[in-house]
């Protein structure tokens, strides 16, 4: 049975994960330079070894309010089409292995922001993982400014 | 140069040969556009032996390889070109105008050839005939160059015989063209350049190899055989072609990524200068300190890698203004002055066209013909200047002709016609405003429509992308005697000028170019005011429409009007205040793109991280002031820019920036000032006697005013305002108490004040002024200030 790694991470009490292809790497980081007038799902720019990065607020596409840039914040950065991309998150959890048939559609009792980002369910041991479709997640222009 | 071409190796014979197809094409171009500047430069000077020589050897390089790589057209081109060069060099048919245009033809069809081979893989179907016949009929015996139109087509059999016969037939002085790349012996040099027989040459080869030790040169002299004069001259042209050894292709994108790294590598250093800094650690900070150094030298390095004479660009335009001036009868003499001025590659690309554009237009509209020249008393031939200097920081591209100058009634008529400004309006205006009316788009005044120039795109196209660049576009011009173009471009667009400011609480960064001035609003003797809401400042006189930039980017704003910062910042055409908290300090940043996700936004042209490695976003200022919603019309804004001109230009009035020291005010010379910095006091540390602080890296002498004048201090704040002067890559500082305001000043000044320090006093805003002796002030505070600055100068180059 083929098995696909997944990176998960916590916001506000749900756990999401994508696909380990698309993270390069997680790390946790608070200085943010706002950036007046652009989407509110733009937490805010960072410094990331010399190049600019642009983290994208997941509470903010999730409907949810703004995440608190007072202090470090958890985030995945993943690689963007030219350029990589960052998600704030509240928490990092594993990296782990799923099988293709541990995934299902989202339940049709979903509804809001969080079904057009979340591409399938994924049942784990006592809890459930929300597959993210990174395209989406990354997508500030969704959230009108 | 672009980027290294690559092309398709589809239907190639061999593997393998497309990297020699494609080393070939690159080289090949390259020096397609040395044989138009050689082709220019032999029509001017026909005598030249070493013109045709070189133009000869580069044809016979490239027919060598076309007929290698079976290129048959290509090399039936380059075969024909070379016969008629060989009897140019033989001296057998005169170099004439008619043969130069055939030649320059020739190279066009060379270039076609080599583009579709680029393109396809193959020479596609670009004819050869033409150009080949054309050539022929140059060739003809008897005077060619008149008969050539008429007898050629009957002719043109026994013409294609010759051609193979005079390439099969070479000149005793035949270089060993294949080996032009490499050092060319010196007796072969001297051959070509008519310095020595060819027999002599031999004679003392043949006594070298026989065991004479001597030079060959200096045998050839001993002997009288060639003067030291052309041995010296054939040594240079030696030397010339040996650069070809010591240069290497690199590819673009891996001078990018060094350019970005040594960028992080920057960032980085100044991270640890700041930890070394409270670490009091000596080994540390002393191996920072070197690190600092290699960093400095790395990153100058790798900048100059990116550098590109402007010679690059320009080496087209003999050719552009040799055409146009033949097409439109014009005799037109090119002169270029400063062509080893390097610019940014980037930059040169983007400044191309708008050159072109300039040079072309000064050729159609700027020169005038030959009969009407003479009418007016001039030279039948025009000429076309081209200059290119560094200036504070900037690169300064002029295009100068001493044509007929700008018709200044023509322009305003043209201006009220298409609507752009009002008769009133232009009765207001001044001849300078008028004549940057040209830039506005849509404006053209050409009498006729060519297809040169004159179609009413250009002027604006070109004002456009130089302000796109971050650089700027003027004009100026005398009737009856000329009109000069002026492009201000910065050096590099990866590495920019920048001031930080702060507002609500956040750091922003404003690119230098835009900002002229700065003042400090005190609230009292500089102040804001409110027409009817709307806030403005009394600049000079002159209302200045204020933004704030808290409001403009929608951030919590407190409306504060004391003890805010006003920068007077110009864009587009447009001049504006803009209110901020608070002027940090001036420094390079490195320029970092921003996700196209932010480009919407139209207020941001970059990012950039500053020295505690926070990233902070670089201000667009021409969106700001469209933002701003600055409802100024068209012929507001130009007037604003030209008034500013004006300012800038000519007038006899010069700017001061007038200080506090104590109780009394102070003036300095603007253009002496080279930035205004505010440092804190506890940065001020002593060395011996003099004051100093660490400013940009570099340990920055200070000169307390006061003291120098010997006046009374003012009160003592935390920060204490400080007038950086440079010259030659040395900086000074002047302590101040406050900086006051900056003026515009021609009152006389009257030197009966006798003291040290003052070059005189003067009235200046109600207020009996002194004038700072700046030169005397400087040695103050670094006594070392002028002299050695040869040698700074070249430590700092």
């Amino acid at each position: 049975m083929p098995t696909r790694q997944y990176a998960t991470f916590e916001v506000a009490g749900q756990l999401f994960g994508v696909e380990v292809e698309a993270v390069q790497e997680v790390l946790s980081f608070h200085e943010y330079t706002a950036v007046p007038l652009s989407s509110p799902a733009v937490g805010g720019l960072f410094n990331l070894r010399g190049q600019v990065i642009a983290a994208v607020d997941l509470r903010v596409q999730l409907g949810l309010p703004r995440q608190s840039l007072s202090g470090p914040v958890m985030n995945v950065i993943l690689r963007g089409d030219d350029e990589p991309v960052s998600l704030l998150v509240d928490r990092i959890g594993e990296v782990i292995d799923l099988e293709d048939s541990e995934f299902e559609p989202p339940p049709e009792t979903l509804t809001g922001p969080t079904r057009e980002l979340v591409l399938s369910t994924v049942k784990l041991e006592g809890r459930l993982m929300l597959a993210v479709d990174v395209a989406q997640a990354v997508d500030t222009a969704r959230v009108a400014a | 140069m672009g980027k290294e071409r690559r092309i398709r190796g589809k239907g190639k014979p061999v593997e393998g040969l497309d990297d020699i197809i494609q080393e070939f094409l690159v080289e090949s171009h390259e020096n397609l556009d040395q044989l138009d500047r050689d082709l220019v430069s032999l029509e001017e000077q026909p005598q030249s032996r070493e013109l045709v020589s070189r133009i000869f050897r580069t044809i016979h390089t490239i027919k060598g390889t076309s007929g290698f790589l079976a290129f048959t057209n290509l090399e039936s081109v380059t075969h024909a070109g070379e016969s008629l060069l060989s009897r140019l060099r033989d001296g057998t048919q005169p170099v004439t105008a008619d043969t130069i245009s055939t030649l320059l033809a020739m190279v066009d069809s060379v270039r076609s050839l080599l583009a579709s081979i680029e393109e396809s893989g193959g020479e596609g179907e670009i004819g050869i005939d033409a150009v080949v016949s054309m050539i022929n009929r140059q060739m003809e015996p008897g005077d060619a160059t008149a008969a050539a139109a008429t007898s050629a087509p009957r002719k043109r059999a026994p013409a294609k015989k010759r051609a193979p016969k005079a390439a099969a037939t070479p000149a005793p002085a035949e270089p060993d063209a294949d080996r032009y790349e490499g050092r060319r012996p010196v007796g072969e040099l001297l051959v070509e350049q008519g310095g020595a027989q060819s027999g002599d040459v031999a004679t003392a080869l043949q006594r070298q190899i026989e065991g004479d030790e001597r030079r060959l040169g200096t045998i050839l002299i001993d002997e009288g055989k060639t003067s030291p004069g052309a041995v010296s001259e054939a040594l240079q042209a030696q030397g010339k072609r040996s650069i070809a050894d010591s240069a290497i292709r690199v590819d673009v994108d891996l001078l990018d990524s060094l350019m970005n790294l040594v960028g992080e590598l920057v960032l980085v250093r100044n991270q640890l200068m700041r930890s070394s800094a409270e670490a009091h650690d000596p080994a540390l900070s002393r191996t920072t300190q070197r690190l600092n150094l290699i960093t400095s030298e790395l990153q100058e390095g790798i900048m100059k890698t990116r550098m590109q004479p402007i010679d690059q660009i320009w080496s087209k335009l003999p050719r552009v203004v040799r055409d146009l001036s033949q097409a439109f009868g014009k005799q037109i003499r090119l002169a270029m002055e400063g062509k080893e001025t390097e610019l940014d590659r980037s930059l040169l690309e983007a400044v191309k066209d708008p050159l072109t554009h300039l040079v072309r237009n000064a050729v159609d509209h700027g020169i005038e013909g030959p009969d009407e020249r003479v009418a007016a008393g001039k030279d039948a031939q025009g000429t076309l200047t081209l200059r290119a200097y560094h200036e504070g920081g900037h690169v300064t591209v002029e295009v100068a002709d001493d044509g007929s100058g700008i018709d200044v009634d023509r322009i305003a008529q043209a201006g009220i016609d298409r609507g752009l400004v009002t008769a009133a309006q232009v009765a207001q205006m001044s001849p300078r405003e008028i004549m940057m009316l040209v830039f506005q788009p849509g404006f053209s005044t050409a009498k006729t429509v060519t297809n040169v120039s004159g179609r009413g795109v250009g002027m604006d196209v070109v004002k456009t992308n130089i302000e796109r660049i971050g650089g700027a576009v003027d004009v100026e011009s005398e009737r009856g005697v000329g009109t000069t173009w002026r492009l201000t471009i910065p050096l590099t667009l990866a590495i920019i000028q920048a001031l930080t400011v702060e507002c609500a609480g956040e750091r922003y960064v404003i690119p230098q170019v835009a900002v002229h001035e700065l003042v400090y609003v005190d609230g009292r003797s500089t102040r804001i005011e409110y027409a009817s809401g709307a806030p403005v400042y009394r600049l000079r006189g002159k209302l200045l429409p204020l933004v704030r930039l808290d409001q403009t980017l929608g951030l919590p704003s407190d409306g504060q009007d004391e003890n805010v910062y006003m920068l007077v910042l110009q864009a587009d055409g447009r001049r504006f205040g803009m209110v901020v908290d608070r002027v940090l300090n001036t420094e390079e940043v490195v320029v970092k793109a921003l996700n196209a996700r932010f480009k919407d936004i139209g207020l941001y042209a970059g990012a950039t991280i500053l020295g505690d490695g926070k990233v902070a976003l670089i201000l667009d200022v021409a969106s700001l002031a469209r933002r701003s919603k600055l409802a100024t019309t068209t012929a507001e804004r130009t007037r604003s820019a030209a008034t500013d001109e004006v300012a800038a230009g000519g007038t006899p009035a010069q700017r001061l920036l007038v200080t506090g020291v104590g109780e009394r005010r102070v003036a300095i010379p603007l253009d002496t000032v080279t930035r205004l910095e505010e440092f804190e006091r506890s940065r001020i540390e002593h060395a011996g006697s003099r004051a100093v602080v660490q400013y940009r890296e570099e340990i920055l002498p200070l000169v307390r005013l006061a003291d120098l004048l010997g006046a009374m201090p003012g009160e003592q704040g935390d920060t204490v305002p400080v007038v950086v002067y440079s010259e030659r890559g040395r900086s000074a500082g002047l302590m101040v108490d406050k900086i006051v305001d900056i003026v515009e000043e021609s009152a006389t000044v009257r030197k009966d004040l006798h003291e040290d320090g003052f070059a005189g006093t003067a009235v200046i805003q109600q207020r009996v002024t002194e004038l700072l002796d700046v030169r005397r002030a400087i040695l103050a505070a670094d006594p070392n200030f002028y002299a050695g600055t040869v040698d700074a100068h070249l430590v700092e180059a």
